[in-house]
């Protein structure tokens, strides 16, 4: 049930043809888990708590470095040598009082994911790493949750939904190239990758449109154009190959 | 096989600026090799030391990924193909 309140903080998006009152009922009941609130973590997790998700779930075990502040949206200057989870969870709770903000300062590890992760709905993929975002990839696999992938460098970001069972998984797309080392990047790119799987997430959890699976969206910036191309469910995948095709 | 090829923009300063380059082809493989023997720089960022096609790279036929046996998916009169630089920012 929605509030007063709730009823008119929310009252412009239940306008929305398929989203309704139902739908607000649905993001409020909904537990989400972020990982890494840098660039893309900043803008999933602002607009997922300004939209009304029940729970939001941050980790991150980073500190807030002064190179961070011209993309990740959510830190400030005097946040600098801080957990980004608690500048986030600040920030986060000014945008939105109504929603529940867990922030976990703790790395996202092979031993620790299973636990950080029990009890969500789904995982937003806002890492920096490709290691850390195969093993969200298989655990999201693994526990049968979706999982909301993007990625940005420079100009350029690409997005991504898998849902387990139905669509590639990120294993089924990539090799698994692991390259290391600091990426360039203009907060502009992240505000569009990360906005794109905020979008993501809400028809997800209202049940509306048509999500990003079997489709890799590319954005580039210089171009101002998006590129879709079709990706398609690996048999042999080492993630998901063993899952039956429910699609 | 004349197949249009798009370069990734990170890849273009081995091209001279060209980012659009016709090469002819039965495979994805070929077609590669004859990008890499017109701009020899692009060697080393097409394919892997054995000759396997660069863990950084995706291709893409008219749209649709070739994963995971690019280098050897057919190509056909027209196709266009795409490389994409993986990327993993956050
Ligand atoms: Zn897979």
């Amino acid at each position: 049930m929605l509030s007063q309140e709730e009823l008119e903080r929310y009252s412009r998006q239940i306008l929305i043809n398929g989203f309704g009152e139902e739908g607000q009922a649905r993001l409020k009941k909904a537990k989400v888990f972020i990982a890494g609130v840098g660039g893309l973590g900043s803008v999933t997790a602002t607009y997922l708590a300004a939209a009304g998700v029940g729970v939001i779930r941050v980790v991150d075990h980073d500190k807030v470095e002064l190179s961070n502040l011209n993309r990740q949206i959510l830190h400030r200057d005097e946040d600098i040598g801080k957990n980004k989870v608690d500048s986030a969870t600040k920030r986060l709770k000014g945008i939105n009082p109504k929603v529940k903000i867990e922030a976990v300062a703790e790395e996202i590890t092979e031993a620790s994911i299973s636990r950080l992760v029990a009890g969500f709905d789904l995982i937003v993929d806002a890492m920096d790493n490709l290691p850390t975002r195969y093993l969200l990839n298989k655990t999201a696999i693994e526990k049968n949750i979706p999982f909301f992938h993007g990625a940005v460098n420079g100009f350029e970001g690409r997005a991504m939904t898998v849902i387990p069972g139905q669509t590639a998984c990120l294993r089924c797309v990539y090799r698994g190239a692991v390259v290391e080392g600091i990426f360039p990047v203009v907060g502009v790119t992240p505000g569009v990758i990360g906005c794109i799987q905020a979008t993501e997430v809400i028809k997800y959890l209202v049940g509306t449109g048509q999500l990003l699976g079997n489709r890799l969206l590319v954005y580039d910036g210089l171009n101002m154009k998006f590129t879709e191309f079709k990706v398609k469910r690996d048999p042999n995948c080492e993630h998901c190959g063993g899952l039956k095709d429910k699609s | 096989m004349s197949v249009k090829v798009n370069l990734h923009r990170s890849l273009a300063s081995l091209t001279n600026g060209q980012t659009v380059v016709e090469v002819n082809g039965d495979t994805v493989g070929q077609c590669l090799e004859q990008l890499a023997t017109r701009f020899p720089r692009l060697k080393k960022r097409l394919f892997e030391k054995d000759g396997a096609l660069s863990r950084i790279l995706e291709i893409y036929i008219n749209g649709e990924s070739t994963y995971p046996d690019e280098l050897a998916t057919t190509v056909k009169d027209g196709d266009e193909l795409h490389t994409v630089v993986l990327i993993f920012g956050g």
